[in-house]
């Protein structure tokens, strides 16, 4: 834990006008491993304390639901030593001096942790000193609580208030001194959502409800099939609807994850919009995507495994000695679908282009990205273009995509008027960046000793890397070959091969770990059985007693510790009572991963209908996530995961006929309801090491914890989700 | 274009509109009433749930015309300052993660409560599950609806 940080070099403090406090500083970037199109780091500006003893503390990021609105601000207001119920939070716009502003990848916590509590302590210190100098005493003998500090000798007291002009006089503190984690108040506490009362009383902070003055509304018809140019437009039956006011063509850019071919019907309110794109008559040009579907996409996919992968990652030992020498062998196939992001706020976004600046709306996880869109778009400096963040209603990685965006942008630009596009929940299923689907074919080997000797993975999958143009190898968002057991397997080999699609493909919650963690704790799992082996003690026994750093070449890298993962997986047995019989009529089923930094082990309990439906009725979840920074919206990040991911495998997945999405709506798509989900309980570590984020990781485990229990219930494996399309569970 | 003469809220209103326009976009883009949110367009997720004389309906699919003289609640009226009972168990079980389903999901409780304030599982399990949340908020709208109905018990 770092306790002291050197800061001459960079901090710089800004008196701002009248009495008052803001502090600003330029940060150094801290590698993300993501590519957000972010990057700008400069001075910047979280907190300000003013004469009346009011504070503000800004947020930073988007927030799509991950909590922090409310937890990068408790990061703020801790080492500040500010009183939580008093502060005021604003959301930020987009602010060069805030540094990175995304959400993705799970990283707003531990990328800004050092950063935040920076900001907050170097606010107190210099607080402190301010009450030091005019009662001219020790520094040491001053104390900061609740935004007051004290004179511990005498017991005179100053707020923040009365000392913010003379702490923005005072020079910059050369070394700040951080709160050792068990002094700390506020953090490790249940604090709920900053935004709770605005949502619960309807007040309209959502991108969609914004709408500023002389706003018109856009609803866009796009190609039929992937990748189809409009050819002709008959657009008279559409200006005849009463309130329609424009209609405005769409070029297309090259790039497919920018704007699309379309034809925006522009109105004066939604329903005009929606009921004059009805009316539109267009004649498309289909193109070559109106061929595709998810039977040729397969039939690749089963090629590709027949065969070497066309990209080797990883070659251990002597895989085939292995499998000649095993005892026994075990091979399975399994196959995953695109799945949809379903936000339940559908895309939208406002753009108000002038002459020469942009102001814009709406909800999005990369605000940067919009302002390189809007100044690519118009020509208008970035430095010109405002971007409003506003609370985004659901983001799972589609909002990773700025493609709405850039069609509100294109269209002001058009018609010089501020313009919302409005995507209906069709619009919004047809033109997604799906989770890449994929099969994954694996063999192992069990030697007569009882251990698995050899492991062998020949996967392929729609790379998401690949669909948008990304440098790296097409792998490297679909399987990664440092994951468990890589590493503990003697002899263990892994291998792919993309294949490329018109189907757009996107991050979709715990990108690629929600296909590979389903993957190998199934896998492993049916190992167990056939090595007459516990899951769980077969897990414990791979990973060994000794602790060791486990080389880990992606995000959450670059190692991870088995004691770590062991302790978490240890955790849940023993509070579920894995090691009792389970009761009678409850089969259960165990995963566990490690992703982003975080380690998950997860129990599952079902029960069996009697026409044979599973209803799961718990989950007990394990987690050490570092420091717990907010623990209510920790669990509630846990909790949501887990619904969401036991959701997509049981229901979820797109299917891709004659160039497009069969499903529509949620009459096709089936999200989880109310009454299928289970009761959470979690079990977090209690931790010192620094603290992870929690937005995707109890994602992952859960639909092979969900399979393994539905092993142990009927005696099936399941190798192709959702399960919902196995023969068995058709009445799911 | 028709006018129509609406209750919402405890007021009445006239708006101008298609007659097949959804309560929905009426509620939104001419009432200026932004906390009925827009999900699916099919009476499939809930997002759009407010009160027709006492019920919980979709008013994405409820055009205008058939709405006179009807007692409309959304869910600004509700409570403006967040004292319903049910309001005061969602802000303090903390169920919101993005909250954009939960003005939805508050009204199908509050319609619930309204007609039975000592719901089993079954009968919580049959009023909600018709409001969809993709961020999984379900286990705490179970602990808020039944800290709800101890408020109105009360």
């Amino acid at each position: 834990m770092i306790s002291k940080v050197d800061r001459r070099d960079f901090i710089k403090i800004t008196g701002i006008a009248g009495a008052g406090l803001l502090l600003g500083f330029p940060l150094k970037s801290k590698a993300s491993g993501l590519d957000a199109g972010e990057g700008v780091f400069s001075p910047n500006a979280f907190l300000q304390i003013s004469s009346d003893g009011s504070i503000v503390i800004w947020a930073k990021n988007p927030e799509i639901g991950q909590g922090v609105k409310t937890s990068l601000p408790m990061i703020i207001a801790e080492e500040l030593e500010a009183d939580w119920q008093k502060v005021e939070i604003r959301q930020a716009g987009l602010d060069e001096r805030m540094g990175s502003q995304f959400a993705g990848g799970s990283t707003a916590i531990k990328n800004n942790w050092e950063t935040l509590r920076m900001a907050g302590a170097t606010a107190r210190v210099m607080l402190v000193a301010a009450a030091a100098t005019r009662w001219d005493v020790a520094y040491a003998e001053c104390k900061a609580s609740n935004a007051i500090v004290t004179h511990e000798p005498t017991g005179r007291k100053l707020t923040y208030g009365e000392l913010a002009d003379a702490a923005s006089q005072q020079a910059i503190p050369p070394i700040v001194d951080l709160k050792q984690p068990r002094d700390f108040k506020l953090l490790g506490q249940s604090i709920p959502g900053v935004d709770n009362k605005a949502i619960a009383t309807g007040q309209p902070i959502f991108g969609l409800d914004a709408k500023p003055k002389g706003m018109l509304t856009a609803v866009i018809a796009r190609s039929p099939v992937y990748g189809g140019k409009v050819k002709k437009i008959l657009d008279s039956e559409a200006l005849k609807v009463s309130g329609v006011v424009q209609i405005v063509e769409i070029t297309p850019t090259e790039n497919p994850t920018m704007l699309v071919s379309g034809v925006a019907v522009i109105a004066k309110n939604t329903w005009a919009a929606i009921k004059g794109r009805e009316a539109l008559q267009i004649e498309w040009e289909p193109g070559a995507g109106a061929e595709e579907s998810s039977t040729r996409i397969k039939n690749q996919f089963l090629q590709n495994v027949a065969q070497k992968g066309s990209i080797p990652l990883r070659d251990d030992g002597n895989v085939d000695e292995a499998f000649a020498e095993a005892a026994k062998t075990v091979e399975a196939t399994y196959e995953v679908p695109f799945l949809y992001h379903a936000t339940m706020e559908p895309m939208n976004y406002i753009a108000d282009v002038k002459a020469d600046k942009v102001e814009c709306w709406g909800p999005t996880q990369v605000p940067g990205r919009v302002a390189g869109i809007a100044e690519m778009l118009t020509g208008i400096p970035r430095a010109n273009v405002k971007v409003n963040q506003s609370r985004t209603g659901g983001g799972f990685g589609r909002r990773l995509m700025a493609d709405y965006a850039a069609e509100a942008i294109f269209l002001s630009k058009a018609i010089q008027q501020p313009v919302q596009v409005v995507w209906t929940r069709e619009d919004d299923l047809l033109n997604d960046f799906f989770r890449p689907n994929g099969i994954y074919k694996l063999k192992a080997s069990i030697d007569n000793t009882g251990h698995i000797s050899g492991w062998h993975i020949n996967a392929s999958t729609t790379s998401r890397g690949m669909f948008s143009g990304s440098r790296d190898s097409p792998h490297t968002t679909e399987v990664f070959p440092d994951g468990f057991p890589a590493g503990f397997v003697p002899n263990f080999r892994m291998e792919y091969s993309p294949v490329q699609s018109v189907v757009p493909r996107g991050a979709w919650r715990a990108p690629g770990h929600n296909a590979t963690a389903f993957v190998d704790q199934t896998f492993l799992d049916e190992l167990a059985t056939a090595a007459g082996k516990d899951p769980v003690a077969m897990r414990l026994e791979i990973l060994g007693k000794e602790e060791k750093q486990m080389h880990y070449r992606d995000h959450g890298g670059p190692f991870y510790n088995t004691k770590r993962l062991r302790q978490v997986i240890e955790l849940v047995a023993e509070k579920s009572g894995w090691y009792q019989r389970a009761p009678q009529g409850i089969y259960r089923g165990f995963a566990a991963h490690f992703m982003f930094g975080a380690y998950v082990a997860e129990v599952l309990e079902l029960t069996m209908s009697a026409s044979g439906v599973p209803q799961v009725v718990r989950v007990h979840v394990a987690v050490d996530c570092g420091i717990v920074v907010n623990r209510a919206g920790a669990l509630a990040q846990i909790e949501g995961g887990i619904v969401d991911g036991l959701g997509a495998a049981l229901y979820g997945g797109v299917t891709i006929e004659n160039g497009a999405a069969a499903q529509r709506n949620f009459d096709t798509y089936r999200l989880i309801r109310y009454k299928e989900a289970p009761e959470v309980i979690t079990y977090l570590v209690d931790s010192t090491e620094n603290p992870e984020g929690l937005g995707e990781m109890s994602l992952p485990p859960v639909s092979a914890a969900l399979c393994n229990a539905i092993f142990a219930a009927t005696g099936r494996r399941i190798y192709k989700l959702p399960v919902k399309d196995n023969e068995l569970f058709q009445n799911i | 274009m028709p006018i129509y003469t609406l209750q919402i809220n405890n007021r009445t209103v006239e708006v101008e509109a298609d007659p097949d326009t959804p309560l929905l976009w009426v509620l939104r883009d001419e009432l200026e009433l932004k906390g009925t949110k827009f999900g699916c367009g099919k009476a499939q997720c809930g997002a759009c749930t407010v009160h027709l004389n006492g019920a919980a309906v979709r008013s994405c699919v409820l055009p205008v015309s058939a709405l006179e003289y009807a007692q409309i609640t959304t869910i600004e009226g509700l409570s403006a300052d967040g004292s319903h009972p049910v309001q005061q168990a969602w802000m303090e079980v903390d169920v919101p993660q993005c909250g954009y389903c939960q003005a939805g999901q508050i009204m199908s409780a509050a319609a619930l409560i309204e007609r039975n304030s000592n719901p089993s599982d079954k009968d919580i399990a049959a009023a909600m599950s018709g409001n969809i949340c993709r961020c999984g908020t379900y286990p705490r709208i179970k602990q808020a609806v039944l800290l709800a109905a101890k408020y109105a018990r009360k």
